[in-house]
């Protein structure tokens, strides 16, 4: 069996009286593309730096392909190559001088990819980083990074300053790593990305991971979208097990389903249904189901959290 | 169906303080006024303290005629400190003490609160927020030399409170005009540094070069009252350097305030200067900011020592430039500061408390080069807080991420920073001598490399001291390292001619240096605060090694 590209046992920190991060267990394997998500203060970042080696944890441990995060730190740099979602670099070195130091202290790098990516991430390398826009600064620690071929990549927010032409640049950088068998860690908030990317997705909530799964694994946890059309009045279908959040409007009845939909089609049989539009919820409706905010955005699309029959009514 | 909100109007919405155009003065004089309030307090007690340790050790006259006899004559007191006139009255001491010494740490004060209220808010993209309110880069300007003006008013206060009991003592007897006077030049130096920190704000693109460009000019103008105060066939050049307008104005013992208006004039000018550069400028921008763009040098860019040297190399060079000047023009007034007058019975009487044996110009050297163990321990709390810039600014993190071992870069700045102080320490020895020869002057070379490197010790105390910090308590580093710096300064400046208690002189890394080539360097004592200084440094290290990156 191969050894995980990461793994984490009860790894915790805390600062203070505040509890960052809680025992966390991970296992992430080589060659996949892990989306790691989280609202703010989840816990995001402060598992990527003590991944890193930059900060201690309070309890547990960390590895790199095996190498232990703290004591075999510099072992474990040599096998990945990080993006921060903070582009802070020396303002006075031009991009050029920071891709050479930068490269430099890696040890190896793909020279003629880092021609391709210079072109691909359109970024002048002549310009001093001081004269970077957020953007820029950010393109150029992308480029760092994917230029080392690292075995491990480790993303976090690495988008925040990119358009979408540059978005786009990323995605498709990002599967060339993976067609490669590098593995990626991405950290980021923008869902659609991690839904296009991962075939993995970490949830965490409150320093806690909450959820662990591919995609599917994860709908198949949650909630189903229903849409039913009648010619009539609506049947009442609250009582029907598995049915929760029920609202009607007019003809249309609109609810979420857990678990089997045999006893929704049952249900439905000689009611006059003249419709039946299901869907899957989008990563965005798990991670706001995950989060229980789904009442403050759209109260009538979203899965409650809560167990089945735990549904209110209009 | 919803209908659509209506926009709130004016009227409707709560006013969220005072009047929108004076945020930034608000914002900008409170921290300036606290920060002018604590240094003023420290002056004011200074002054107290001081006064009254002279009337209490000095009761009688024929005392204080011996104190003038010793220290007036004292060339190199003069140069450090200025010119001393009629000592032997309390007046007389306490306008020659407290202005030397005082407008020495006010001027420090001054650039270094302008360039950090103004440059280093800029740096850190907090003045776009407040660009983006109800105002403009000019307006905006004038509101900050304002909040700027509330800390000098601030600073002036707790002085002049300090002055007014200090001199309303019967055994002191200062009138309030009189206090004031002095509070007034005391104050000068602060406001002249607050408006050229204001200004250099305006010309650099960093805040640490800011602060460069201020300190090379304050060095410049120190440098010259130092000559002028050495000869007086050069006194005229007193009249070119803006603390030799303060010194001249003498608030206690002349009765023309006039060179005051100079500084009046400067301060205003300085201040105007760098509002109208401010309206003209980008934000962010500088106006001596080089190329964006150019064609890459990577020579050193291959290890973290490399960018090291890269990073540093321009402000490492613009410090052993300041040393090698002060050197040559210390070097170079010896022969005629001491053959000048006819006191140097005076200065060897000084200097026996201290171990002085030598000639007039050795004693001489050995007072006057505590500038070059100044500038020496400047560099090792320079290096120390760029050690922790690297931390604070983000910029260590991308290189701990990548296969660096956090204690050979910790070893290899370290051993940077040393090797800095010892260069330092030779470069002042022979700029000393260089200067010291042009004269002609009887002395030798190995000595005056002796001296020099006789400086490094209290520098690489500094050092461990810092990095110690550094490695426990990152975010204090450049607080205590400076702090402990302008304490140790005060306490040399201060014990040389009012005695304290021992352990008090204890706590100044100066005082344990010996004033060589007026006396030979101890080089026990020198081995002793270098060995503290590396196991601070070695310590340090290791508490860095075990904690967490801690950014700004």
């Amino acid at each position: 069996m191969a050894v995980p590209a990461i793994r984490t046992e009860g790894l915790s920190k805390r600062y203070g009286a505040s509890a960052a991060l809680c025992e966390l267990d991970l296992e992430v394997e080589p060659g996949e593309v892990v989306g790691y998500l989280g609202p703010n203060g989840a816990g995001k970042t402060t598992t990527i730096r003590l991944l890193l080696g930059l900060a201690r944890p309070t309890a547990g441990r960390a590895e790199i392909f095996g190498l232990d995060c703290q004591r075999q730190a510099v072992a474990a740099h040599r096998r990945l190559a990080y993006v921060p979602a903070e582009a802070n670099l020396w303002p006075s070195l031009t991009g050029e001088e920071t891709l050479h130091l930068l490269g430099r202290v890696q040890g190896r790098v793909d020279l003629a990819y880092r021609e391709e990516l210079t072109g691909r991430f359109d970024l002048d390398p002549a310009r001093k980083v001081r004269a970077y826009s957020k953007g820029n600064r950010q393109k150029l620690l992308l480029i760092a990074a994917l230029i080392t071929r690292a075995e491990l990549l480790v993303l976090d927010e690495p988008t925040g300053g990119l358009d979408p032409l540059m978005e786009q640049a990323f995605r498709h950088s990002v599967r060339e790593a993976r067609d490669r068998g590098q593995t990626v860690f991405l950290s980021s908030h923008i869902l659609s990305e991690v839904e296009a990317l991962c075939d993995r997705v970490a949830i965490l909530r409150g320093g806690r991971l909450a959820e662990f799964g591919t995609l599917a694994q994860l709908r198949h946890l949650s909630a189903l979208s229903v849409e039913a059309t009648f010619t009539g009045t609506p049947p009442d279908l609250a009582g029907v097990p598995g049915v929760i959040r029920v609202v009607v409007d007019g003809c249309r009845v609109h609810l979420q389903l857990q678990g089997s939909i045999a006893p929704l089609i049952e249900a439905l049989a000689g009611t006059g249904l003249q419709g039946l539009l299901s869907r899957e919820p989008s990563l965005e409706e798990l991670f706001l189901a995950h989060y229980g905010t789904a009442d403050h955005l759209d109260r009538d699309r979203v899965p409650a959290s809560a167990s089945a029959g735990d549904g209110d009514r209009p | 169906m919803t209908s659509a909100l209506a926009a709130p109007r004016p009227q409707d919405l709560t006013p969220a303080g005072r009047h929108p155009a004076t945020v930034l003065a608000t914002l900008v004089g409170r921290r300036a006024v606290r920060s002018g309030a604590s240094w003023g307090l420290a002056f004011g007690l200074f002054i107290v303290v001081q006064t009254s340790a002279y009337t209490s050790q000095y009761k009688s006259q024929a005392g204080r005629d011996g104190l003038a006899r010793a220290y007036g004559t004292n060339l190199g007191l003069n140069a450090l400190l200025g010119q001393a006139r009629a000592i032997n009255t309390v007046a007389g001491w306490a306008e020659w003490r407290f202005i030397g010494i005082l407008t020495i740490l006010g001027s420090v004060w001054g650039l270094l609160t302008a360039t950090r209220l103004l440059r280093g808010e800029e740096d850190a993209g907090r003045f776009d927020l407040l660009l983006a309110g109800q105002t403009t880069r000019g307006r905006a300007a004038v509101q900050a030399m304002a909040g700027l003006g509330a800390g000098l008013v601030a600073m002036f206060t707790a002085v002049a409170v300090g002055t007014i009991i200090a001199g309303s003592r019967a055994s002191v007897g200062l009138r309030l005009g009189q206090c004031l006077a002095l509070s007034a030049a005391l104050i000068s130096s602060p406001a002249i540094f607050l408006a050229i920190g204001a200004l250099c704000s305006q010309l650099a693109g960093t805040r640490r070069r800011a602060a460069a460009i201020g300190g090379a000019l304050f060095g410049v103008a120190y440098a010259i009252r130092m000559v002028a105060d050495t000869s007086a066939s050069v006194h005229w050049l007193i009249w070119l350097s803006p603390l030799g307008w303060i010194e001249q104005s003498r608030p206690l013992t002349g009765h023309d305030l006039s060179p005051l208006l100079l500084v009046l004039a400067l301060t205003m000018a300085a201040a105007g200067a760098a509002c109208w550069l401010a309206h003209r400028r980008d934000v962010g921008a500088a106006v001596l900011a080089g190329p964006d763009a150019s064609a890459p040098h990577v020579r050193l860019l291959g290890s973290p020592i490399g960018l090291a040297i890269r990073l540093t190399g321009s402000a490492v060079a613009g410090w052993l430039f300041a040393v090698t000047g002060f050197a040559v023009v210390i070097g170079t007034t010896a022969e005629p500061a001491t053959t000048d007058k006819n006191g140097s019975s005076g200065i060897e009487q000084a200097l026996s408390r201290l171990g002085g044996h030598g000639s007039p110009v050795a004693d001489y050297l050995g007072l006057t080069i505590l500038v070059i163990a100044l500038i020496v321990a400047l560099i090792a709390a320079s290096q120390v807080s760029a050690i922790r810039g690297e931390e604070a600014d983000g910029h260590l993190e991308a290189l701990l991420v990548r296969p660096v071992r956090r204690r050979s870069w910790f070893a290899g700045r370290a051993a940077l920073s040393i090797l800095v102080l010892v260069v330092a320490g030779v470069v002042g020895g022979i700029g000393t001598w260089a200067g010291a020869a042009t004269q002609h002057a009887p002395i030798s070379l190995g000595s005056l490399i002796a001296a020099g490197l006789n400086v490094v010790p209290p520098a690489l105390l500094l050092l461990g001291l810092g990095t110690l910090t550094y490695g426990v308590w990152p975010r204090k580093t450049t607080v205590v390292v400076y702090g402990y710096l302008a304490w140790s300064l005060l306490i040399e400046l201060a014990g040389g001619l009012i005695k304290m208690s021992h352990w008090l002189l204890d706590t100044s890394v100066f005082f344990h240096m010996t004033p060589a080539p007026a006396a030979d360097p101890n080089w026990a004592s020198a081995a002793i605060l270098t060995g503290l200084g590396l196991a601070g440094t070695v310590l340090g290290g290791l508490c860095f090694h075990q904690r967490d990156l801690q950014n700004a």
